[in-house]
């Protein structure tokens, strides 16, 4: 479980995120829905430990994550994957790229073999790879240059590549907006692919419907902290919170 | 006093011709162990490097020796100024005030007259100050001032162009103007840049001779060789860097390699070597007579100047 | 003159045997281990500026840009200075050997590299680190990930300071001293400087045929380097 307690952070002056506090389960998809702009990329960075909050406490099953020795916390880290916006693919063979968080978890004698072997032009790309791009439908093009791909592809792609290390969570950060009906539908899928094998998956949207689709529970980020986290059908069906309910029902317009 | 340096310059002959001997007898391989697999750093003139000279007379050294000799080519200016600061173990320079000066502040010792040739003054065949043949080399300089005839100066505080100072001082003429050109370049260089512009320059005849089938230039003045004036004669010295100042200095190869080119072999090779068939320096260190000038300043005299 | 004499000179060498490709390898001697050393300095350099703001950084960016403009003779007389008997690094007897040269190449390629590097490594999409770290990459692990990704703009820098290095002449005739043995064996004689020797005595023609040689070369690494970062993209 990842346990983020009553975590604040601030750009400057400016409070970002105030004194949020989120669990997430694994095998459950967990969306965050609110308005552009209003913290739900620095929530994510902070449950991808990429950020210390200043204040509150981010737990992964149990260990306190900034208590803890920095190889303890690469560790922890390497447990969670994380989708950006922005495909952001590396200049390689999709291949390559998939592979990348197996690699990265290798020790050096490995990697510099499976390098030269690369350089020498044999590759053999592992099952965990082949099997994510399964995932996403995109098996075929193993050898394909990441350049080369449409931007359906490209994330699709960026999403086989935290799929294949095995995280234990998955946040993908608005992974569809840039996205066509068919690639998104395509992400959602594999979303549930995910979940089905017991990863944790937390979504930030500013889309309402894809947040109905695939969540099973949602939180809603308004101004500086969530208004309200719950099971889908009751936030979208009955809001307790007065500024949910007008945000759900497109009245609240930021 | 005056004794003791008699003295010394005995002893020093006596290295030097001992050193000879060295070489006529071939080399013992006790000595050899000595400095065996050591190198020379010999900084000297472009002249004597630049006609080859140098090249053909080492290996016999070297191999003697069992050494190395890294021979820099740098314009006597420049040699000097690296022996002084210890980077080299031996000069062969060609401007005796500055040897001189070198000697009287102690970095340089044991100095020799190696070898000599000559300058020439050359000029376009047009010969437009009408210098050709003269016989007084500051006469024709003052001419070509006089008609402002282009001449191109070496500039580089090189041997010739420290005696080309030295002769416009002696011709009384503050050289300048237009038809005055010091280029900052190698004596190669600014006898091309004079055939180019059909101006005057004075040469040493070694890199003349080594060149005059590529250009139009010819010798309107004689040096002592072809019986020209004798204020035109080239002399080489050879000094090793005083160890006393410089401990780092290969003061036993310097004073071997010293003893090996005052040798009467080496004198011959050098006498020997030849390009286009004309003999470009004449030996001076071999001779029957006691020449007690060449290991002092000019001029010396225990009288005068010690203590 | 230039080109009708410069070929028969090419079947009838002029020089000795061994001689010009002993001035070959002192030049690609001298050059490649002076580019690999700044290389593996500006690397490191240009991710530090490239990544982390720290106090005095444009100061460290103006230096980087003065750098590339530095004078090679004022190099070589720094260098000269350094190593001279009388400098602080006199005791190593550094004066007159490739390990000189090899120092004021370095101090010359040095700052275009980390120039050029430092543009391309800036130039990387910086969602690409935030990637590598989400995958779970190392510090080290980013850095490798920027470097690969920037390798264009790095081999450019590689090939920009190579080519200052080898075409130089100043600074190497100071502290290397342009010395052959005497059977025409190079010790610090390079093409630059032995192409600067043939035209001190006039000998225009060989000079430039050495310097066909020296183009010859800088043509051939440029393509060399340019074909391995081709192929190295093939495979990844």
């Amino acid at each position: 479980m990842i346990r983020l307690s009553n975590v604040s952070h601030s750009y400057g002056v400016e409070q970002v995120v105030d004194d949020v506090s989120l669990d997430v389960e694994p095998g459950e998809v967990v969306a965050v829905i609110g308005p552009s702009g209003v913290g739900k990329t620095t929530l994510l960075r902070t449950m991808a430990l990429f950020l210390e909050p200043d204040a509150g406490t981010v737990a992964l099953d149990g260990d306190a994550v900034w208590d803890a020795a920095e190889d303890e916390r690469l560790a922890l880290r390497r447990r969670i994957g994380m989708v950006f916006q922005e495909a952001s693919l590396f200049d390689a063979s999709v291949a390559r790229n998939v592979e990348y968080g197996l690699r990265v978890r290798q020790d050096w004698r490995e990697r510099i073999r499976e390098q030269l072997r690369s350089l020498a032009g044999s590759t053999n790309p592992a099952a965990a790879v082949e099997d994510a791009l399964e995932v996403v439908g995109l098996a075929d093009k193993l050898d394909q240059q990441a350049r080369s791909l449409s931007g359906g592809e490209a994330q699709r792609v960026s999403f086989a590549r935290a799929l294949a290390y095995e995280p234990s969570y998955l946040l993908l950060d608005e992974p569809t907006s840039d996205l066509d009906p068919r690639n998104t539908g395509l992400i959602e899928e594999a979303v549930f692919e995910a979940r089905d094998r017991g990863i944790g998956v937390v979504v930030a949207t500013h889309d309402m419907h894809q947040a109905e689709r695939v969540a099973d529970r949602v939180g809603v980020l308004l101004g500086d902290g969530f208004t309200e986290v719950g099971p889908t059908e009751r936030i979208f069906d009955d809001p307790s919170d007065e500024r949910t309910r007008k945000f759900i029902s497109g009245e609240l317009v930021y | 006093m005056q004794r003791r340096k008699f003295l010394q310059g005995v002893g020093l002959a006596a290295v030097a011709s001992t050193a000879g001997c060295t070489q006529i007898t071939g080399s013992e391989s006790t000595e050899a162990a000595g400095v065996s697999g050591e190198t020379l750093t010999l900084t000297t003139t472009t002249s004597t490097y630049d006609t080859g000279l140098l090249d053909a007379i080492h290996s016999d050294f070297e191999e003697m020796y069992g050494v190395t000799v890294d021979a820099v080519a740098q314009g006597t200016g420049a040699a000097l100024e690296s022996a002084r600061n210890g980077d080299s173990d031996v000069v062969m320079v060609h401007a005796r005030g500055l040897e001189d000066e070198f000697m009287r502040n102690g970095y340089g010792i044991n100095r020799r007259d190696l070898m000599f040739n000559d300058f020439v003054i050359v000029g376009p065949t047009s010969d437009p100050a009408g210098i050709e043949g003269s016989s007084s080399a500051t006469e024709a300089l003052a001419t070509i001032a006089e008609t402002q005839s282009a001449f191109v100066s070496r500039g580089d505080n090189s041997g010739t162009h420290t005696k080309e100072k030295n002769l416009w001082e002696a011709a009384g003429v503050d050289p300048g103007g237009d038809w005055y050109q010091e280029i900052g370049a190698g004596m190669g260089e600014a006898l091309n840049n004079a055939n180019q512009q059909g101006a005057y320059t004075l040469s040493d005849r070694g890199t003349y001779i080594s060149q005059r089938s590529e250009i139009d230039l010819t010798i309107l003045v004689q040096g002592p060789i072809e019986g020209g004036p004798e204020i035109l004669a080239n002399p080489y010295g050879i000094m090793a860097v005083n160890p006393g100042v410089h401990d780092n200095a290969n003061y036993d190869l310097a004073m071997a390699y010293i003893g090996w080119i005052t040798s009467p072999g080496a004198q011959d090779a050098i006498s020997n070597y030849e390009m286009n068939g004309e003999q470009l320096f004449y030996p001076e260190a071999v001779s029957e007579e006691p020449n007690f000038q060449q290991y002092v300043p000019e001029g010396w005299s225990s009288d005068s100047d010690s203590e | 003159m230039p080109i009708e004499s410069a070929v028969p000179l090419l079947l009838d060498n002029p020089f000795q045997r061994g001689y010009v490709p002993s001035i070959v390898y002192v030049s690609l001697y001298v050059s490649v281990i002076a580019v690999t050393l700044s290389t593996l300095v500006s690397l490191p350099i240009g991710l530090v500026m490239g990544f982390t703001q720290f106090p005095g950084k444009q100061f460290v960016k103006s230096v980087i840009n003065t750098g590339m403009g530095f004078p090679s003779v004022v190099v070589g007389l720094m260098v000269l200075f350094a190593v001279s008997n009388q400098g602080p690094l006199g005791a190593l007897d550094l004066i007159f050997t490739k390990q000189a040269m090899i120092i004021s190449q370095f101090v010359l390629a040095t700052p275009p590299i980390t120039a050029i590097s430092l543009a391309a490594i800036t130039g990387v999409d910086e969602n690409v680190r935030d990637a590598a770290r989400a995958l779970g990459g190392t510090r080290l692990d980013v850095a490798l990930v920027v470097i690969k990704e920037a390798r264009y703009g790095i081999a450019t820098a590689v090939l920009a300071g190579f080519g200052r290095a080898i075409s130089e002449v100043g600074s190497v005739l100071i502290v290397g001293g342009n010395i052959t043995s005497a059977d025409g064996i190079s010790k610090t004689r390079t093409l630059t400087t032995a192409i600067q020797l043939e035209a001190r005595q006039g000998r225009y023609e060989t000079a430039m045929v050495l310097g066909a040689v020296l183009v010859t070369i800088v043509l051939l690494v440029n393509a060399i380097v340019v074909r391995l970062g081709e192929t190295g993209a093939m495979n990844r």
